[in-house]
């Protein structure tokens, strides 16, 4: 059964879902990627992403970049990208969404602050109809790689990452 | 001179390659819908194919890294490549890049900045630069072009080195398969197919692996190949890395001339789900 999720997602929506469940995404959800979570990382650790317009409380940050080429997951195991999962949880991130096998210690710091993995196909042909809108927030100089906002109509995942459990390390 | 048959061929051979599958990728895909018992597998084999087929038929990218073109050029013994014909056919890219569209992805600057990225990005995705044009020579009266489109994620997992292979081909299959075992855990973008050169030095043994995903057929495989994809697929980890037992379509291997030494340079791409993002035309 595929249970659909709105953003912003709650905690106890959060400890709803396990390992294989399928889900789909409704709602506002933020991009980010190798360029530009280290500098949304680096705003929460200088307590200056309150003076930003990124409310980061209940989010889903999708690993992606936004082009007229659409958008599509990327690689979560790129290291400035799996280095802000952390953190970002811990600011509030509920759900970060991309591809690829990510640590075991990854998979613990999600546990820590009841946050979780998910993974998309690359289905960016798919994605531009479930696309309702794309808005720039941050960064506008990384360009593909700036922070955005998606609004989304029912985004397919899998979740791959939750209370401690991952489909890749058993 | 600007030669617009040329340069609107190379431009629809370039959005062709990024926005579709090939009738031999589509069948791999359904037999390996039909073989995958995993539900969750299964469900993302059938939804990288059907959006494929909306791709197709909008010819919108398959995936928003649309890749670096990479350009394979077959000549004729009668056949002449000017000068010209280059400009022509890189002007054809560019233009393929506009009209798909590609993704704004050429990073602007010097040397430094280029390789830490401070100098940016390019916002027109006609900035993106070609790899370096392959040639080869054929028996056939005529000048083919294939194009193909590479993303990165297969970049950051393939690997060029080379193997000891105490006279024994089985010694190189293993190394192959265990490379490629952990390139595939790794990738994310699975099920993947394998390309994999093996040649004198780095630069041949990459130009092998190109050649194979230029040439490659997934109704046409040969025991070494079926062994390599075989042996990959016994890891399990399936689309996505969810599990599974497809998690290689199919291996394209190209084996070409060989040093009379205890070494062979073996360059290996995890193709992604997606690739190989090919399309040929006939200049």
């Amino acid at each position: 059964m595929v249970q659909i999720v709105y953003t912003p997602i709650s905690d106890e929506t959060i400890r709803l879902l396990a390992v294989g469940d399928m889900i789909k995404i409704t709602g506002y959800i933020y991009t980010g990627r190798d360029a530009v979570l280290p500098k949304i990382v680096s705003l929460i650790e200088r307590d200056q992403i309150k003076d930003t317009k990124i409310n980061l409380q209940g989010s889903v940050i999708f690993h992606t970049a936004v082009s007229p080429a659409g958008v599509g997951p990327t690689s979560s195991n790129k290291l400035e990208i799996e280095s802000s999962i952390p953190i970002l949880s811990k600011a509030g991130v509920k759900l970060h969404l991309g591809k690829g096998a990510i640590s075991e210690r990854t998979v613990k710091e999600l546990q820590h602050y009841n946050s979780v993995y998910a993974v998309m196909p690359p289905v960016t042909a798919l994605l531009k109809n479930q696309t309702n809108s794309v808005e720039l927030i941050a960064f506008p100089e990384l360009g593909m790689e700036a922070f955005y906002t998606l609004n989304v109509f029912e985004y397919p995942a899998i979740i791959a990452a939750a209370h401690g459990k991952s489909i890749y390390h058993g | 001179m600007m030669n617009q048959v040329v340069i609107d061929k190379v431009k629809e051979a370039l959005i062709t390659a990024s926005s579709g599958f090939r009738e031999d990728q589509k069948e791999a895909y359904r037999r390996a819908i039909e073989q995958e018992g995993h539900l969750q597998s299964c469900w993302v084999l059938k939804t990288l194919l059907e959006n494929a087929l909306v791709a197709q038929s909008r010819k919108s990218p398959l995936c928003d890294d649309t890749g670096i073109p990479h350009l394979f050029l077959e000549i004729g013994k009668n056949n002449v490549l000017t000068g010209d014909l280059l400009e022509n056919i890189k002007e054809g890219v560019r233009e393929g890049l506009k009209c798909l569209p590609g993704r704004p992805m050429a990073i602007k600057g010097n040397t430094c900045e280029r390789l830490d990225q401070s100098g940016g990005l390019d916002d027109d995705p006609q900035a993106l630069q070609p790899a370096p044009v392959l040639i080869k020579s054929i028996d056939e009266d005529i000048l083919r072009l294939h194009v193909l489109m590479l993303g990165g994620g297969p970049a950051i997992r393939g690997k060029t080195y080379r193997v000891f292979h105490r006279h024994n081909v089985n010694v190189v299959i293993d190394e192959i398969v265990a490379w490629s075992k952990d390139a595939v855990a790794q990738l994310g973008c699975t099920p993947c197919t394998l390309a994999v050169g093996i040649g004198r030095t780095q630069f041949e043994a990459t130009s092998m692996m190109i050649e194979s995903m230029v040439y490659g057929n997934y109704g046409v495989q040969s025991e070494l190949e079926n062994e390599i994809t075989r042996k990959v697929n016994e890891s399990n980890v399936g689309a996505l890395g969810l599990g599974g037992n497809v998690s290689v379509l199919a291996t394209f291997l190209n084996v070409g001339p060989q040093r009379a030494s205890g070494v062979r340079i073996v360059c290996l791409r995890p193709c992604c789900c997606v690739e190989p993002r090919r399309a040929c035309v006939i200049l």
